[in-house]
């Protein structure tokens, strides 16, 4: 609550926030209700009954990935620019160097590199645990 | 229908884990699809079909020249799936056809030999189609679709479709082939095809109930005992072809070439399928790990000789058996044995006994270890489809229940994804007391309080994560049951055990009791 908190602090409107905490069972009844990838098979989700499981990412365009997550209602969002954006975005601004970073690096600076930029990898720790 | 349809029903069937909406969905297809495209859809989602000398390879190669290979490659790494890889990086267009036509494709492509012209007629399709499409006709063209569907699935979602029963679509289906079409004109209704007959298709097993003690009131010389062998049970059905099917209908045919023979009149047999070299019975997971084989080379056959234990006859030189009771049914098999004279065909013999104490004793006693306990079968019985009452019963032998130490647990799936209820369970490497060997998995045998109680547990006394497995404080002890247990060069442990489950927590019994590996080999006899 306190990332959402802070969001509206700074003229996000998101309409009705509320904490499921502060709910009772019957008003969670087909509901949407947020939360981050990793409590998705956590112990707070059994609190819902009988749950559609979504997860909202790129990564859901991959069959295998859906299957693994057990996710019943997967969203393909990206939550960064996508591939073909991102490939879009330099084009446009024409840097002299792009650092890659967010983990699986690899395919974007070869693609980089194929179109004539200078690209590089910047490791950062902890990148791949978003889903544990 | 369109390829787009299929997509959309195959992309559900990944998605729904429920059975019951599985079927409704393969039902509802059925409803709405043209005569045409419910048969091709039922030869893929069966795996009936596969483009041969169509590979995966050979995608991957078409489209390494449409997007630098390296860039292939870093994809897969990441995806893990060629089809899918091919499907996401395929150039796509602007506006995709939507309206390919299901049969349409697979009368272009699956009658056509020359593999470059396929692949020429693919690389075209797939310029002007999505991915999700181009996905679907990968897994058609190479098989493996793995969307859950299992065959009595399929079964169920035709019983609501057409007019026939789960019993007598389970023993014709196998005759027809793809496409499938004359099999929907017979659900609906039709006769059988000429040329298909019905006696030389698969015939429903008939089953045992467990063992009930009133059967130990009544008078033994009603009964016959035959051992209850640790295979997989079989029906062999002999003409001038030869078919082998398993308990649950699949074909296995083609897995156990070494039992294959022909005579001109029409047999059907009943009995358990084992691996037996040299006068011994090997134990199940030798046995599962031939079935697991997809090529079967002639280095199998001389290591791991298929055996066929028959206890059943249905069909006699082309007339059926089954209103006989058992002691004529039982002569007739025994005629057949000794007609076609192979070693590796042979009777299952009764016990002699004359009472029940006598079948007791042996049970306690004497059973080693490729047998799982006793069949008791009521003499006058005619041979039935399905479990029915008071025929057939099994009597299995008491399971061993041993005590072992937890040491990893995994999140369990669908409605027990948020619970551990998945263990390895071990015990100690020797004398020391140090270190833990794994023996087994159970994720069965505790009820819902005990699987609250073993997941809080599991959260409060975790040693390492590795993705949804927890490594585990050696601390708690499970009683484990199992059925059998065996030799296995698959294991570290060197043992193998036989469906484990849990029998009880012992919250209370401290580690050091929990036996040593030496201890558990000393059981395999």
């Amino acid at each position: 609550m306190k990332i959402t908190d802070y969001y509206v602090s700074q003229g996000i409107n998101l309409g009705k926030v509320k904490n499921t905490s502060d709910l009772n069972l019957s008003e969670l009844k087909n509901q949407i209700i947020f939360c981050p990838p990793s409590a998705i098979h956590d112990k707070w989700s059994r609190k819902f009954k009988n749950p559609i499981k979504g997860i909202v990412s790129g990564w859901m365009n991959i069959r295998q990935r859906i299957k693994q997550k057990n996710i019943q209602l997967p969203l393909i969002i990206s939550d960064h620019a996508d591939w073909n954006d991102i490939l879009l975005t330099t084009k446009e601004n024409n840097p002299h160097k792009v650092l890659v970073t967010h983990g699986r690096e690899e395919a974007l600076v070869f693609q980089l590199n194929k179109l004539g930029f200078e690209a590089k990898a910047l490791n950062l720790l902890g990148y791949e645990d978003e889903y544990e | 229908m369109s390829m787009n349809n299929l997509s959309i029903l195959l992309d559900k069937l990944l998605l729904n884990s429920s059975k019951k909406i599985k079927i409704k969905l393969l039902n509802e297809y059925f409803e709405q699809a043209n005569s045409n495209d419910r048969g091709w859809t039922l030869s893929i989602i069966t795996n009936s079909i596969k483009k041969k000398n169509i590979h995966l390879n050979d995608l991957k190669n078409l489209i390494k020249n449409k997007i630098p290979p390296e860039l292939f490659e870093l994809s897969y790494d990441y995806v893990g799936d060629i089809a899918e890889t091919v499907s996401l990086l395929w150039p796509k267009n602007k506006s995709p056809n939507l309206n390919l036509n299901l049969s349409d494709f697979m009368n272009d492509i699956f009658f056509i030999d020359d593999k470059k012209t396929v692949l020429e007629k693919l690389e075209n399709i797939f310029d002007s189609s999505t991915s999700s499409q181009i996905y679907t006709i990968i897994k058609i063209i190479t098989g493996g679709l793995r969307v859950g569907v299992s065959n009595g699935l399929v079964r169920e979602s035709l019983v609501a479709f057409g007019n026939r029963s789960s019993i007598e679509i389970e023993e014709v289906w196998h005759g027809f082939t793809y496409p499938f079409f004359d099999f929907f004109e017979w659900l609906l209704g039709a006769s059988l095809p000429r040329g298909l007959k019905k006696e030389e298709l698969f015939h429903s097993f008939m089953l045992a109930k467990s063992i009930d003690n009133k059967i130990f009131l009544e008078d033994p010389s009603d009964f016959v005992a035959e051992y209850k062998w640790d295979g997989i049970r079989a029906q062999m059905i002999v003409s001038s072809t030869f078919k082998l099917f398993s308990r649950n209908s699949e074909d296995i045919t083609d897995s156990f070439p070494d039992l294959k023979f022909n005579l001109n009149d029409n047999y059907i047999i009943d009995g358990e399928l084992v691996i037996k070299k040299e006068n011994e019975i090997l134990p199940f997971n030798i046995l599962q790990k031939r079935i697991r084989r997809k090529k079967i080379t002639n280095k199998i056959l001389n290591e791991l000789p298929a055996h066929f234990i028959a206890y059943d006859i249905l069909y006699f030189k082309g007339k059926k058996c089954t209103n006989m009771n058992l002691n004529k049914r039982k002569g007739l098999l025994s005629k057949f044995i000794s007609k076609i004279n192979k070693d590796n065909i042979t009777f299952s013999p009764s016990i002699n006994f004359s009472k029940w104490k006598e079948l007791e004793f042996l049970m306690a006693s004497t059973l080693n270890n490729h047998i799982e306990g006793l069949m008791i079968k009521r003499i006058v019985t005619k041979y039935e489809k399905g479990r029915v009452a008071n025929s057939w019963f099994k009597w299995k032998k008491e399971p061993y229940t041993i005590d072992f130490v937890l040491m990893y647990a995994q999140r369990g799936h669908g409605k027990r994804s948020s619970f551990y209820s998945d263990f390895t369970f071990g015990c100690w490497v020797d004398n020391a007391f140090d270190k833990l060997v794994p023996i087994g998995k159970a994720y069965s045998g505790f009820s819902n309080e005990e699987l609250n109680q073993l997941d809080k547990w599991v959260r409060n006394n975790t040693l390492e994560r590795f993705g949804p497995v927890r490594s585990l404080k050696s601390t708690l002890v499970v009683e484990i049951s199992f059925d059998n247990i065996n030799h296995s060069d698959r294991h570290k442990s060197g043992v193998a055990l036989r469906f484990p489950r849990f029998s009880r927590i012992r919250w209370d019994k401290p580690v050091n009791e929990v036996c040593i590996l030496k201890d558990i080999k000393s059981l395999i006899n």
